[in-house]
C-alpha cells in the first residue's frame, strides 16, 4: 500500500509538471497577442510595440519560460496581463463558486443515480425498471445547457422562486442568497450527470444480481436485501467508484457551460475570458489548478476503489 | 422512486426559497436606493489608459472619475472640473481654471499638478488609450498656480476641449490605478468582484452642487444577453445599459413594469473594404457592392423595427450629419453596371473576415446571399476579436472585413491614409485637417460635411446601419442616461421610486 | 427486449441519416435563401418557419444534421484510430513506456474536451474541423485507456504466449490475436462516444466554439433560438428534438451492439 501510494504520488506530480510545460508551450505556439485585448481601434503601431514591451511578451520564449518556472516553484502564479491582478487570489475568489457547484452537483447526482439505477436493475422485469432506464436514456441525450435553460424558464421566469442567474455580490457571507443562486445550476448538473451514472449503477447491480455468491447467499437463507447489503454493495461499489471519479473530473466541462448559462463567476467563465484575451498567466493558473484537481480526484478514486475492494490491492502489479 | 426524488428536489427548492426571502435587507427607494445596472461590458481593468476597455468607461466615467469637461448625454461638452477656460487668439494656448474645493476620494485636494499628470498619463508612450493620437497636438503643459493649467498646442485643434472630456483627472499619487481608483466623482469605487459585479458607493463629500441621488450603484456583468434579460425579468437588476438583440424586447414591450427607451447611438456596423487592394481599390467596385446589399432588409433582419440606416460614417446626432442614405442606395441593376465599369463584370470572389460574435456572422451570411445576386462570391472567414486586431488591424492582411465602430466623431479616420482600411484621398485628408484647424464650430461642421460626402460617394466603406441604443429599465426608475455616448453611463441622477 | 434497443436505435439513426443524405439531393429551400421573411411562423412553404434572416428552418435543420453526423463520424475516426494506436502501444510497451503513456493519457483526460476545443479554436479559428479534432482527441484518450487494458488482458492469455514461443512476429500477433479479441468492446465504446460527440459539438457551438455560420449546427441553432424562444418557439424546439433523437438513436444502437458482442451480459435473473 505504501509503495503504491508513493508511486501514485510521483506519477501525479510528474503528470502535473508535464501538463504545465505542455501548456506553456502550446499556449505560446498558438497565434494571438494579449496586447490585442488591451487596445482598441485607434491605437498606433508605436503604442502596440510599447504595450508589448510593457507586458514582456516580446521577450524570448526561453526567458519567459524560466521566469514562469521560477514563479511557480515559489507558488506564485503571476499576475494577469489584462487586469493586472495576481492570479492566485483571483482563482481563490472563484473557487467558492465552482467547488460547491461541482461537488453539490456531483453528490446530488449520486443520490439520484444510486437508488434509481438500483431500482432500474432490480425491477428490470417489471414495467417501472425499463421506464426508469428509458428516462435515464433520455437524460443522456439532452445537452446540459438545454436543461439549464428549461429550469430557468420554469423556476425563475415563471414561478419566480429562484434567481435566473448571477451570484450575490456579498458571496458566502450571504449564505441564503448564495445557496439560492446555486440551486438551479446544481440541479442542472445533477440531472445531466445522474443520467450517465444511472446506467453504470444499473449495469453493476445487474452483474451482482446475477452473480454466484449472491445466489449462494440466498440459497443459504439470507433475504435478498440482506444479501445485497452484505455482499452485493461492496462488489458493485468498486466499478461504480471508478466511473464516479472520471465523472467528477469531467463535471468541470459541464460546469463551464452551466456557469455560462447561469452567469456564475466561476473558474470556467474566468478561463473562457482568459483564453479569448490570451491572458497567459491566468490560463496557465486555472489549467494548473483544474488539472491538479482532476488528477487528484482520479487518485482518490483509485484509492477509494481499493479500500472498497481490498482484493484489488493484493492483485496490484 | 423517481417521484420521490422530484419531491425531495422540490422540497429543498422550497426550503431554500423560504430561507432566501428573509435576506432582502437593502433599502429600496429614494436616496437610500442602490441601483442595479446590468451590462455585458465588464471592465478588463480599472484604468482607461491601461486597456480597461468600454466597460471601464461605462462604470467609472463621470461616476468615479471626472474630466475637466463633461460630454453630456445630449452630446454637448460642458465645464466640469474646469470652471472656466480661455483660448489665445492663435488658438494655440488654452488656460483652464479649476473648480474650487475639489477633493479626491482619498481626501487629497485637487491641484493643477494632478491635471498635468493626468493628461500626461493619456499621452505617455505606454498609454493604451485609443484617443492618444488626438492629444498629440499638445506641446507643453504648465501649472502657473494650484488652480490654473495652461496647455500649449503645436497647431490649432477645435476638438481639443471635446477630447479633454475623456481624460480622467486622477490622483496620480494613488499609484497603480488598474485595480484601485481615486477620482473626484460623485461615487467612490466599492468592490470589484471579477466576473460578477462592480459596486459604487455615494461620495458624501462630493465637491459638486448636487450629490448622487441614490446611495450607490452595482454593475452586474453578464456574458450572455439571455442571462442579462432574465436578470431584468426577475428584478435582479433595474436597468440594462444597452440591449443586444430586439427579440428579447418582446417580453418587455407588453409589460407596463418595464420601459423601453431608444436613444441616439454612435455605434456603426461597417463592411470595411481594404481600399488598398484589388478589386476594392476601385471606387466602382466598392459602390457596386454597397448598392447590391439591401441595408434596410439587413437592419430589419437583425434589429426588427429598431436601428437607423446611415449613408456614411456620421450618425444623425453629429453637427456635421447629412442624410446620405440615397448615395449608393440599394439597386441591383446599378450594382451590376458599376461592377462592369470596375472591370470585374464577370464577378469575383473575396474573403470576408468576420468577427465571431453577433451580429457579424449573421450579417455576413446576409451579405453573402445578397452579393451572389450580382455574381460576387463571398467566402466567410470567421475570426476572433484577437485575430481581427492582429490580422486586419495591424497587418492589414484582408480583403474586406466587418466591424462595429463605437466611437463618437470617428469620421476623421477617413482622413488618415494609414488607417486599417487604407482609404487614401488627399482631398479628404486635407478637409479633415482643415476642419480640426477651423476657427469656429460652424466652419468645422461645413468642412467635415464635405469630407463626409466624398467618402460616401466613393463608398470608402459600406456603412450597413447604425445600431439602436436601447435602454430597458424598470418603470420605477427615472433619470438614467439614454444615449450611451462613447459608452458612458452616468448613474448619479437615477432615482428609484 | 434487448434486440428492441438495437432496432429502435438503428431506426432512429437511419431516419436521421437518410434525411441528411437526402439533403444533398433535395432541400425545400437553398440553405442561404433569405427570401422567407423574418421569423415566419411554421406552415405553408416553410414547415418549421424561418429564422431571423428569412432562411427556411427545416432546410437549416437538415443541413445542420450533416454537421451532427459529420462530427460523430469524424470524431470517432480520429478518436478510434489514435486511441487504438496509443492503446496498443501502451499495452505492448515496457513498464517504463507504459507509465509514460498512462501519464500522458491522464493529462489528456484531465484536459476537459471543452478546454482542448477552446485551445484548438484559439489556434485555428472556429471551424467544424477544430471542433471534431478536439472532440476526437479527448475521445482518443478514453479509447486508448480502454484499449490498453484490453490488450494487457489478451496478452496474458495462453494462446498469445504460445504464439510468441512459436516465433510469430508481433505485427502478426496484433493482427491475428489481439485485434480480433478487442474490437467488439472497442467498437461498442466508440458507438457510445459518438453520441457524446454529438452533444459535445452542440455545447461547443452553444459557446460559439463550434461550426461557424452560415452553416448552422444544431447547437448554434439552439443558441440563436434562445433569444426568440417567446416569439418563435419552434425554432428552439426543432433542433433540440433532432439532437436528442440522434443521440438516443446512437446510444440505443451502442447498447444493442454491446449485447450482441458480449452475450454474457444477456443473462437472465
Amino acid at each position: 500500500m505504501v509503495r503504491y501510494l508513493i508511486r501514485r504520488t510521483a506519477l501525479l506530480l510528474a503528470s502535473l509538471a508535464l501538463a504545465g510545460v505542455a501548456l506553456f508551450v502550446l499556449l505560446r505556439l498558438l497565434p494571438g497577442d494579449p496586447v490585442n485585448a488591451l487596445l482598441s481601434v485607434g491605437a498606433t503601431d508605436a503604442q502596440i510595440a510599447a504595450a508589448r514591451r510593457e507586458l514582456g511578451t516580446d521577450a524570448p520564449l526561453a526567458t519567459q519560460f524560466l521566469a514562469w518556472l521560477g514563479d511557480v516553484a515559489t507558488f506564485d502564479l503571476g499576475s494577469s496581463l489584462i487586469s493586472r491582478l495576481p492570479v492566485g487570489p483571483e482563482i481563490a475568489a472563484r473557487l467558492p463558486v465552482t467547488v460547491p457547484l461541482t461537488l453539490a452537483g456531483f453528490v446530488l447526482a449520486v443520490l439520484i443515480a444510486v437508488p434509481v439505477g438500483f431500482l432500474a436493475a432490480y425491477r428490470a422485469d417489471r414495467w417501472d425498471g425499463p421506464l426508469l432506464n428509458g428516462v435515464a436514456q433520455l437524460g443522456l441525450a439532452v445537452p446540459a445547457f438545454w436543461v439549464g435553460l428549461l429550469l430557468v424558464s420554469v423556476f425563475a421566469l415563471n414561478l419566480r422562486v429562484l434567481p435566473a442567474g448571477g451570484f450575490p455580490p456579498a458571496g458566502w457571507s450571504d449564505p441564503a442568497a448564495s445557496v439560492e443562486a446555486l440551486t438551479l445550476p446544481v440541479i442542472t448538473i445533477a440531472l445531466v450527470m445522474s443520467a450517465s451514472l444511472i446506467r453504470y449503477v444499473r449495469a453493476a447491480t445487474l452483474d451482482v444480481l446475477g452473480s454466484d455468491f449472491l445466489r449462494t447467499a440466498r440459497a443459504l437463507g439470507s433475504s435478498l436485501p440482506a444479501a445485497m447489503w452484505r455482499h452485493g454493495l461492496r462488489n458493485a461499489a468498486a466499478p461504480v467508484i471508478a466511473v464516479l471519479a472520471i465523472e467528477l473530473a469531467t463535471t468541470f466541462l459541464g460546469a463551464v457551460v452551466i456557469e455560462s448559462v447561469f452567469a456564475l463567476p466561476g473558474l470556467g467563465s474566468m478561463l473562457i475570458r482568459a483564453i479569448s484575451q490570451r491572458d497567459y498567466p491566468v490560463i496557465q493558473g486555472v489549467m494548473l489548478v483544474s488539472t491538479f484537481a482532476v488528477l487528484a480526484v482520479g487518485f482518490l478514486g483509485d484509492l477509494a476503489q481499493r479500500v472498497a475492494d481490498p482484493r484489488l490491492l493484493r492483485g496490484h502489479r | 422512486m423517481k417521484r420521490a426524488w422530484i419531491a425531495v428536489a422540490a422540497a429543498s427548492a422550497l426550503l431554500l426559497t423560504a430561507c432566501g426571502d428573509g435576506g432582502e435587507s437593502t433599502p429600496t427607494d429614494g436616496a437610500s436606493a442602490i441601483i442595479n445596472v446590468g451590462s455585458v461590458y465588464e471592465p478588463q481593468n480599472l484604468d482607461n489608459t491601461a486597456g480597461g476597455g468600454q466597460g471601464v468607461t461605462e462604470a467609472l466615467n463621470g461616476n468615479v472619475y471626472e474630466g475637466l469637461f463633461r460630454l453630456t448625454d445630449a452630446g454637448t461638452v460642458e465645464p466640469l472640473l474646469a470652471t472656466a477656460h480661455t483660448v489665445s487668439e492663435d488658438g494655440l494656448t488654452y488656460t483652464f481654471t479649476l473648480a474650487q474645493g475639489v477633493t479626491f476620494h482619498s481626501g487629497k485636494a485637487l491641484t493643477s499638478a494632478d491635471v498635468k499628470a493626468s493628461i500626461e498619463r493619456v499621452t505617455a508612450e505606454t498609454s493604451k488609450s485609443a484617443r492618444r493620437s488626438n492629444l498629440s497636438v499638445i506641446s507643453a503643459i504648465a501649472t502657473p498656480d494650484d488652480r490654473t493649467v495652461t496647455v500649449t498646442l503645436s497647431k490649432p485643434s477645435i476638438s481639443f476641449v471635446y477630447h479633454l472630456s475623456y481624460v480622467w483627472i486622477v490622483n496620480t499619487a494613488a499609484g497603480d490605478l488598474s485595480t484601485t481608483a481615486d477620482g473626484t466623482g460623485p461615487y467612490k469605487l466599492g468592490e470589484w468582484k471579477r466576473g460578477a459585479t462592480l459596486s459604487l458607493t455615494r461620495n458624501d463629500a462630493y465637491w459638486g452642487a448636487s450629490k448622487a441621488k441614490n446611495a450607490g450603484a452595482v454593475y452586474h456583468y453578464y456574458t450572455d444577453a439571455t442571462a442579462l434579460n432574465n436578470a431584468l425579468l426577475t428584478n435582479a437588476i433595474d436597468v440594462v445599459t444597452s440591449e443586444q438583440s430586439p427579440d428579447a424586447l418582446a417580453q418587455f414591450e407588453s409589460n407596463p413594469l418595464y420601459t423601453i427607451n431608444e436613444g441616439t447611438s454612435t455605434t456603426k456596423l461597417l463592411l470595411a473594404f481594404n481600399d488598398r487592394v484589388a478589386p476594392f481599390d476601385k471606387p466602382q467596385v466598392r459602390k457596386a457592392v454597397s448598392a447590391a446589399i439591401d441595408n434596410a432588409k439587413l437592419l430589419t433582419s437583425i434589429w426588427g423595427e429598431y436601428g437607423t440606416l446611415i449613408g456614411s460614417m456620421v450618425p444623425p446626432g453629429d453637427p456635421w450629419y447629412e442624410d446620405l442614405t440615397s448615395v449608393n442606395a440599394y439597386d441591383v441593376e446599378a450594382a451590376k453596371k458599376l461592377l462592369a465599369e470596375g472591370g470585374v463584370g464577370g464577378g469575383f470572389t473575396f474573403t470576408l473576415d468576420t468577427p465571431n460574435y453577433d451580429p457579424h456572422p449573421t450579417a455576413a451570411t446576409f451579405i453573402k446571399s445578397e452579393l451572389a445576386k450580382i455574381g460576387v462570391t463571398v467566402e466567410i472567414n470567421t475570426i476572433t476579436s484577437d485575430e481581427w486586431y492582429t490580422k486586419v488591424y495591424q497587418q492589414r492582411d484582408f480583403q474586406a472585413t466587418m466591424q462595429e465602430h463605437v466611437n463618437d466623431r470617428d469620421v476623421v479616420w477617413y482622413g488618415n491614409p494609414d488607417f486599417y482600411w487604407g482609404y487614401s484621398n488627399a482631398t479628404v485628408t486635407d478637409l479633415v485637417a482643415q476642419a480640426e484647424a477651423a476657427k469656429t464650430e460652424a466652419d468645422q461642421a461645413a468642412l467635415l460635411k464635405q469630407a463626409n460626402k466624398i467618402i460616401a460617394e466613393e463608398a470608402a466603406s459600406d456603412w450597413l446601419y447604425l445600431y439602436p441604443q436601447i435602454v430597458v429599465a424598470s418603470s420605477s426608475l427615472s433619470g438614467y442616461p439614454l444615449n450611451g455616448r462613447n459608452s458612458q453611463f452616468f448613474v448619479y441622477d437615477i432615482v428609484k421610486s | 427486449m434487448r434486440r428492441l434497443h438495437l432496432i429502435a436505435g438503428l431506426l432512429l439513426v437511419t431516419v436521421i441519416g437518410g434525411a441528411v443524405l437526402m439533403s444533398y439531393l433535395w432541400l425545400p429551400f437553398a440553405p442561404d435563401d433569405t427570401s422567407g421573411g423574418r421569423l415566419t411562423p411554421p406552415g405553408g412553404d416553410h414547415w418549421l418557419g424561418t429564422d431571423k434572416l428569412g432562411r427556411d428552418l427545416f432546410s437549416q435543420l437538415l443541413v445542420g444534421g450533416r454537421i451532427a453526423l459529420g462530427t460523430a463520424l469524424g470524431a470517432v475516426t480520429v478518436g478510434g484510430l489514435l486511441g487504438v494506436l496509443f492503446g496498443l502501444l501502451a499495452g505492448f510497451a515496457s513498464r517504463w513506456l507504459d507509465d509514460a503513456v498512462a501519464v500522458a493519457l491522464d493529462i489528456l483526460i484531465a484536459f476537459p474536451t471543452l478546454l482542448l476545443a477552446m485551445l484548438i479554436v484559439a489556434g485555428f479559428g472556429a471551424s467544424l474541423g477544430a471542433a471534431v479534432l478536439a472532440i476526437g482527441l479527448a475521445m482518443a484518450a478514453i479509447v486508448a485507456r480502454l484499449t490498453r487494458i484490453l490488450v494487457k488482458q489478451v496478452l496474458s492469455k495462453d494462446f498469445v504466449t504460445a504464439a510468441r514461443i512459436s516465433g510469430i512476429s508481433w505485427p502478426r500477433i496484433v493482427l491475428t490475436h489481439v485485434l480480433p479479441n478487442i474490437w467488439p468492446v472497442v467498437l461498442v465504446n466508440l458507438a457510445l462516444q459518438a453520441g457524446l460527440a454529438v452533444l459535445a459539438e452542440a455545447s461547443l457551438s452553444y459557446l460559439g466554439l463550434g461550426t461557424p455560420p452560415p452553416n448552422a449546427s444544431w447547437g448554434r441553432m439552439l443558441f440563436e433560438a434562445q433569444a426568440t424562444v417567446l416569439t418563435a418557439p419552434v425554432a428552439a424546439i426543432a433542433p433540440g428534438v433532432a439532437l436528442v433523437a440522434l443521440v438516443i438513436g446512437i446510444n440505443l444502437t451502442a447498447d444493442g451492439l454491446r449485447d450482441l458482442a458480449d452475450p454474457t451480459r444477456r443473462r437472465s435473473r
